[in-house]
């Protein structure tokens, strides 16, 4: 018996059977127990729990389960697949009792956003519709709950946040474990395996069990040697630290391969970055430089459909711009989330109407908007905020648009708009006046000769001219 | 021109204006004064209403838009844009819409007396390889109805296929007192007052091209008489001064400050990186500008390999960043601070 309980792995062996044992995550405790209180008497059927991996969302389903005593139906999300697997859960769910005779039952879905790629996507079509038609509570978990493909399912879930465990968290933990389990523990070797789980408490727990079991004692000095880095993804933020704190280039490149981030959003983000940690400014070009040149290769892919050059701009964008400094080191850093889009979203607006008037102007003059906005607009822009009486003489003949006078305008918008208003009403006075001559015209002579046919040729092209006007007036 | 038109036209002048770079377009190929050789060989084509695939190459504003237009005019007469399809490579989205644009005009009919229909393609050069192939296909699939003229900047950027397949007409630098000549008439034309050595100041500052000196030259009507100083002021109000500013906070070692502005002109004034790094240029050697010489040279050589890899694809605002990172280092090095 002794030897059989050793056997279990430590994660399942000390899994929290109270709800008061799962460390910290009150606020998702809280909500969590009062929603499967209240159920079914709530907005949504099913509760969808996120947050980093080992924060404790299935911990704490499970703490439910057997503290109030219900059944627990679990089911791992990829599982969806197969067609059986899903009869089974869907039985479950439409059934009212329970074959214990407990007091209810709750399905548990584990990592919904393990599921991968389109053959998958009949899965996410088959929990919405479980939810749609289950008589017990159904709770998943996923650590991005943000992925697009999750959308339906967040549609019609409730979402609870559980937050990345502290370092003290996961010490409290460990050093319980080591006090259980009669092993001689240094502080910091509990510490050092805190640290390297950034708030992991299954891989922290693993690795004291990796450390400790059998030896009876944990030492920082064997776990330095014994635990290698982990395979994990990383946020933006713990990603960029890792790549600008590596003195070497494998730490680097592993860095970004552990990433949530993709090699456009990698480079995105260091772009942003950089300076907000390297500062020596020898360092500073030298890591841009890294970068400018990581971004050059990605142009080639693009140019060339060569995927193969994706390899260079990873080393470049990783380990080029770490090691651009003489001694990459850890530290604390404002690091930003990329500003360059937040000002992309707010200069929306302005930037579609400056591509309506790129549009319009590249019409006219037979380039491209491209073109436009570097050779032509600024001379016009000028135009329009020293010379009102010219630019609506120009506003008129390129046939602009309100919103278009106001963008170039600026704050001479008003001014534009008068002589634009002025002018209209006297070309509209000619063209009427040019209308009735030209009817006149007609109706005096029927059989017009060689020069008058001349002249009446030229007076309909003033007409048309006057009719084209015409109709711009209206708008 | 006839005195009755004349009268027509002055008489809408009074309230409504277009751009001269387009009202001052020769409409048919007799009214080209450079060129003499390239347009000889477009008239014959009018003449035998025929032609092959043709490429125009050469440098920004030297006619080639305007001898394409013009040759469709001469071919098809007053009503020419009902048988031309003018695309943008730059403008369009990607190959498809321009498959689906020019499939869609293939099938419009053809005028009686000249057997295809033109396709104007401009910017060619700055469509990908893959884009080229697909291109290429395009060319031979509706062959029997119509004739592309592609048009480039750099026709070593187009895929050799294509070269192959084309009549290739290399447009030169217009001279210096064909420019000016031009803009003289113009301003004759527009009543406008000028002393002449603003032309040579136009010329200068357009740098051969006719466009941007025709648009310089308008603007600066529109501030008042055309003199030296006014070209200037309408050059440097019409070129940010955010370049100058950006320029100066690297140099002076401050990188997030210039980091900013660059934001801004990109942003605001939807400069593209290409543009950025060329005003800067501009820039390095304005006399307002205080550097050490040599510190120009180091800095025109960086911003020469930034354009380079601008123009390669890389992302602008990354190669811009590069750029002011080595001025904030070259300045720290010049100044020893």
């Amino acid at each position: 018996m002794h030897k059989l309980a050793r056997r279990i792995p430590w994660v399942i062996k000390y899994r929290p059977k109270r709800i008061a044992e799962v460390i910290n995550q009150e606020e998702a405790k809280r909500t969590l127990v009062s929603w499967i209180k209240s159920w079914p008497n709530v907005s949504k059927k099913a509760a969808l729990l996120w947050g980093p991996p080992g924060s404790g969302k299935t911990s704490l389903v499970e703490a439910i389960a057997n503290e109030f005593g219900y059944e627990l139906v679990e089911m791992n999300a990829s599982d969806f697949r197969r067609a059986a697997d899903i009869e089974r859960i869907a039985m479950v769910a439409a059934g009212r009792s329970s074959l214990f005779g407990r007091k209810g039952k709750i399905i548990l879905l584990d990592e919904v956003d393990g599921m991968q790629g389109r053959a998958d996507l009949g899965g996410i079509e088959a929990i919405v519709k479980l939810v749609e038609m289950t008589k017990h509570p159904i709770v998943m978990t996923a650590n991005d709950p943000w992925d697009p493909k999750l959308r339906p399912l967040r549609d019609v879930a409730i979402l609870i946040e559980f937050k990345r465990l502290s370092e003290l968290d996961v010490v409290k933990v460990l050093r319980r474990i080591c006090t259980e389990e009669n092993i001689v523990c240094e502080e910091d070797a509990l510490r050092f395996i805190a640290q390297r789980s950034e708030g992991d408490l299954r891989s922290a727990i693993n690795d004291l069990e990796a450390l400790a079991e059998g030896a009876g004692k944990a030492t920082l000095s064997v776990a330095k040697v014994l635990l290698r880095p982990r395979d994990r993804e990383h946020n933006p933020f713990e990603t960029l630290r890792a790549i600008f704190s590596s003195k070497y280039a494998w730490q680097a490149k592993l860095a970004a391969s552990q990433s949530q981030l993709d090699y456009e959003q990698l480079i995105e983000w260091l772009n942003e970055n950089i300076p907000n940690y390297i500062t020596d400014p020898e360092e500073l070009w030298k890591a841009y430089e890294a970068l400018s040149r990581a971004s050059v290769y990605q142009g080639r892919i693009i140019k060339s459909g060569s995927w193969d050059l994706l390899a260079y701009v990873m080393d470049l964008a990783t380990a080029g711009v770490a090691l651009a400094q003489k001694q990459p080191k850890y530290k604390w850093a404002r690091l930003k989330f990329p500003e360059k889009i937040k000002r992309l979203a707010e200069t929306k607006e302005m930037r579609e109407l400056r591509e309506e008037v790129a549009e319009l102007i590249a019409r006219h003059i037979h380039t491209s908007r491209r073109v436009v906005k570097s050779d032509v607009l600024p001379y016009v822009k000028l135009i329009f905020e020293y010379n009102p009486q010219y630019a609506a003489k120009l506003a008129i003949g390129l046939n602009m648009t309100d919103r278009m006078i106001k963008y170039l305008a600026r704050n001479r918008y008003n001014e534009v708009m008068s002589y634009v208003k002025k002018f209209s009403e006297a070309i509209r006075r000619e063209a009427e006046a040019k209308v009735r001559e030209a009817q006149q015209v007609v109706e005096a002579k029927p059989t017009p000769t060689a020069e008058e046919k001349k002249r009446r040729e030229s007076r309909r092209k003033t007409k048309e001219t006057g009719a084209s006007l015409l109709s711009y007036m209206k708008k | 021109m006839e005195e009755s038109t004349l009268v027509g036209l002055v008489m809408s002048e009074a309230f409504a204006e277009i751009l001269w770079a387009e009202k001052y377009r020769p409409k048919s190929l007799k009214e080209i004064v450079n060129q003499e050789e390239v347009v000889r060989r477009l008239m014959k084509f009018v003449e035998e209403k025929n032609m092959p695939h043709l490429l125009f190459a050469g440098p920004p504003g030297t006619g080639k838009t305007t001898a394409a237009l013009a040759l469709a005019h001469d071919l098809y007469g007053e009503d020419w844009r009902r048988y031309v399809l003018e695309l943008n490579a730059s403008d369009e989205r990607g190959i498809d819409v321009i498959r689906t644009k020019v499939k869609e005009f293939a099938r419009s009919r053809v005028p009686g007396h000249v057997p295809f229909k033109i396709v104007l393609l401009d910017e060619a050069d700055n469509m990908t390889a893959d884009a080229q192939q697909a291109l290429r296909r395009l060319m031979e699939m509706y062959v029997e109805t119509t004739r592309f003229i592609l048009i480039a900047n750099y026709p070593s950027k187009i895929i050799e296929p294509i070269q192959s397949r084309c009549a290739v007409f290399r447009f030169t630098p217009l001279r210096k007192e064909d420019v000016i000549a031009r803009l003289k008439w113009i301003a004759d034309c527009e009543k406008v007052n000028y002393d002449e050595e603003a032309f040579d100041v136009i010329y200068e500052l357009s740098e051969g091209d006719m466009r941007k000196a025709i648009n310089i030259l308008q603007a600066a009507a529109a501030l008042g008489k055309v003199t030296v100083s006014t070209v200037y002021k309408v050059v440097g109000l019409a070129h940010p001064k955010e370049i100058r500013e950006m320029i100066q906070l690297a140099l002076n070692g401050k990188f997030l400050e210039a980091r900013d502005k660059l934001r801004k002109l990109m942003i605001e004034y939807g400069l593209s990186g290409i543009d950025v790094i060329k005003q800067i240029h501009r820039e390095v050697f304005s006399p307002e500008l205080k550097l050490p010489e040599d510190l120009r040279v180091l800095i025109a050589d960086y911003a020469g390999e930034i354009q380079f890899r601008l123009v390669e694809g890389a992302d602008d605002e990354i190669q811009l960043n590069a750029f002011l990172a080595r001025l904030a280092l070259l300045g720290k090095r010049f100044t020893g601070a």
